[in-house]
């Protein structure tokens, strides 16, 4: 029986892993400039793999969090911490700092067990904000609100020096997020976290115990973000609070929405698509419009996002990966295509 | 022998005595269906056998295991297992995976990971689905989501999920509720069929009285939380305070 135990995307996935390790070299004769679009590739990959695992959370389990820039930032300053300060190699804490990070999460689910939904939201943008605070007090080991300088990684005698290198590395590793979160959702890990989201009664009532899967869900999401964290510290050289604001939580929660929440892909989708906005998109028109219009350049972002996100929750509640379905169906059944099924 | 006993189980809800002072016992291997008015603590006496309610006196003791201070997860462990009276379903999930939620218990840690990594592992957990759904008459819609199913599909995948955990009791909350008479006569042969092909015990709560009348071995009727009558059906139907209770008291008697 052909295709009933896989995916139908499963043929596309090794052409398209080809195509993101070719895409560098692809792009270094087109461009002169391409220094600087891996640099923008390379903050997307980092993001994805935070995304990935805040769908897993918030998508797939339900319960919604304002605070993975806090564990992003946790993760970063542990790792940075961990090799210039402790002397780890990089490898070791590539390991280590997901699963710190991932404990940090566990606690966070503590209060996760009794609240739901918006509370939930902001108990954990509580979570940030303390998050942040302590960064700034731990100023011996953290540089406070100067910032840290993050050491060049060098991955198993290869030393990552430049955004080329770094694409590399980190385009690795979220092949391997998004491979490992496909399998989480397809096992019986994901369909306890559905359950959860869906019906917290038929949960229990099939042998689900709440409390349990609730915290491998902040453990996962947690490890998840600790990962874009290690990568983010050594790939960036320089981190400090500013980089973790609460608006990048929301615009995190702003990438699985545009993409569409509860589909791993979709996550990645709203991420690449959020990043490239942001950085090639928005600069073009914002000149233009800042001759009409009063507005700084940060302000502008957050209003084009707020109106995409309006715009996606009225017209598109799937998301990007939902529109790809049906463009999909859409071709597959041409021309034989009821018209209003598609609109 | 695999049998439940209730004894003298008392749960009030601050005010509301929803269950008054019950005691019954379910053989291995029968078909107990326990009927009352709306609001005589049926779903109640499910949710506390279930371990959804805790009960403040009384026993459940199932198989000489106590499961009143047990958690629903815990409980199905025990082998009992149920479904709901609205459903309870995960609507953006396939068919298939619905059916193994319900196989969760029997999942290891060690079968998800082996699963990760081998095809054959995968087929032998979706066989575990399969077997039920085949026996429902639904394997063929394995893999449609389930959202847009019609009801009486995503009620039979309800009692797939709880079938799957192989228990040894099952307790079905309104299986024909919202069904009509052909898919009611349906779910009539898949209940006995639970019985005498899986050897499953089933409690069932139920308004068609037709169907009530021509499944149970045994039937309990309940009235704001006390049993009124029990015993076989046509010892029941004939029972002078059920008939009150279901059809009124005469006017001039």
């Amino acid at each position: 029986m052909k295709g009933r135990y896989q995916d139908e995307n499963l043929k596309w996935i090794p052409i398209l892993i080809i195509a993101i390790y070719l895409f560098p070299f692809l792009i270094k004769n087109a461009t002169f400039s391409y220094k600087y679009y891996l640099y923008i590739l390379n903050m997307a990959g980092i993001y994805i793999i935070l995304t990935v695992g805040l769908d897993l959370l918030s998508g797939f389990t339900g319960l919604m969090s304002l605070g993975h820039a806090a564990f992003l930032a946790i993760g970063a300053y542990t790792s940075a911490i961990l090799v210039d300060q402790v002397g780890l190699p990089f490898e070791l804490s590539l390991i280590i700092t997901p699963l710190i990070v991932g404990i940090f999460g566990f606690l966070i689910g503590f209060p996760a067990l009794r609240i739901k939904g918006m509370y939930l939201g902001l108990t954990t943008m509580g979570f940030g904000f303390i998050v942040k605070r302590l960064i700034i007090a731990l100023r011996e080991w953290t540089g406070g609100s100067a910032g840290l300088q993050v050491s060049k990684a060098s991955f198993f005698g290869i030393s990552i020096k430049n955004d080329w290198d770094n694409y590399f590395l980190i385009y690795t590793f979220v092949i391997l997020a998004v491979i490992i979160a496909r399998r989480i959702v397809q096992s019986k890990l994901g369909r306890a976290f559905m359950a959860i989201r869906d019906s917290e009664q038929a949960a229990q009532a099939s042998g689900i115990h709440l409390a349990k899967y609730k915290m491998i869900a902040f453990f996962i999401s947690g490890m998840f973000a600790g990962f874009a964290g290690v990568l983010f510290a050594h790939t960036s050289h320089f981190i400090s609070t500013d980089h973790f604001d609460i608006s990048l939580s929301i615009f995190f929660i702003v990438m699985v929405l545009v993409g569409g929440i509860g589909s791993i892909y979709g996550a990645v989708l709203g991420t690449l698509f959020i990043v490239l906005m942001e950085n090639m998109f928005i600069p073009l028109f914002k000149d233009g419009l800042s001759q009409y219009m009063h507005i700084e350049a940060g302000e502008f972002q957050v209003f084009i996002f707020g109106l995409i996100m309006l715009l996606f929750i009225i017209f598109q509640p799937q998301g990007l990966y939902g529109m790809w379905l049906k463009m999909r169906i859409y071709w597959k059944l041409f021309p034989f295509n009821p018209r209003k099924r598609f609109t | 022998m695999s049998k439940l006993t209730i004894q003298n189980l008392h749960m009030h809800f601050s005010g509301v005595r929803a269950l008054d002072g019950i005691s019954f016992n379910v053989n291995e291997g029968e078909i107990f269906s326990l009927i009352g008015p709306n609001g005589s603590g049926k779903s109640t006496l499910f949710n506390c056998i279930n371990g959804f309610c805790i009960p403040q006196k009384g026993d459940i003791v199932f198989n000489e295991i106590d499961l009143l201070n047990k958690k629903p997860h815990q409980i199905v462990k025990h082998g009992i297992s149920r479904t709901f009276q609205n459903l309870q379903n995960i609507p953006y999930m396939t068919l298939l995976g619905n059916v193994l939620l319900g196989a969760h218990s029997r999942l290891t840690t060690k079968d998800t990971l082996n699963r990760w990594f081998s095809q054959r592992e995968r087929e032998r957990e979706e066989s575990l689905a399969l077997e039920v759904m085949d026996f429902l008459g639904i394997a063929n819609l394995e893999h449609k989501y389930l959202s847009g199913q019609p009801y009486g599909i995503q009620k039979l995948v309800e009692i797939a999920r709880a079938l799957v955990c192989k228990p040894k009791l099952i307790l079905l909350d309104e299986p024909a509720a919202g069904m009509n008479d052909q898919e009611t006569l349906e779910i009539a042969k898949i209940i006995t069929e639970i019985r005498d092909i899986l050897e499953i015990t089933v409690l069932v709560v139920e308004h068609d009285m037709n169907l009530v009348m021509s499944i149970s071995d045994q039937i309990c009727v309940l009235d704001s939380g006390k049993i009124l009558a029990m015993g076989k059906p046509d010892e029941v139907k004939n029972h002078p305070d059920v008939i009150k209770v279901y059809l009124g008291e005469e006017a001039d008697a």
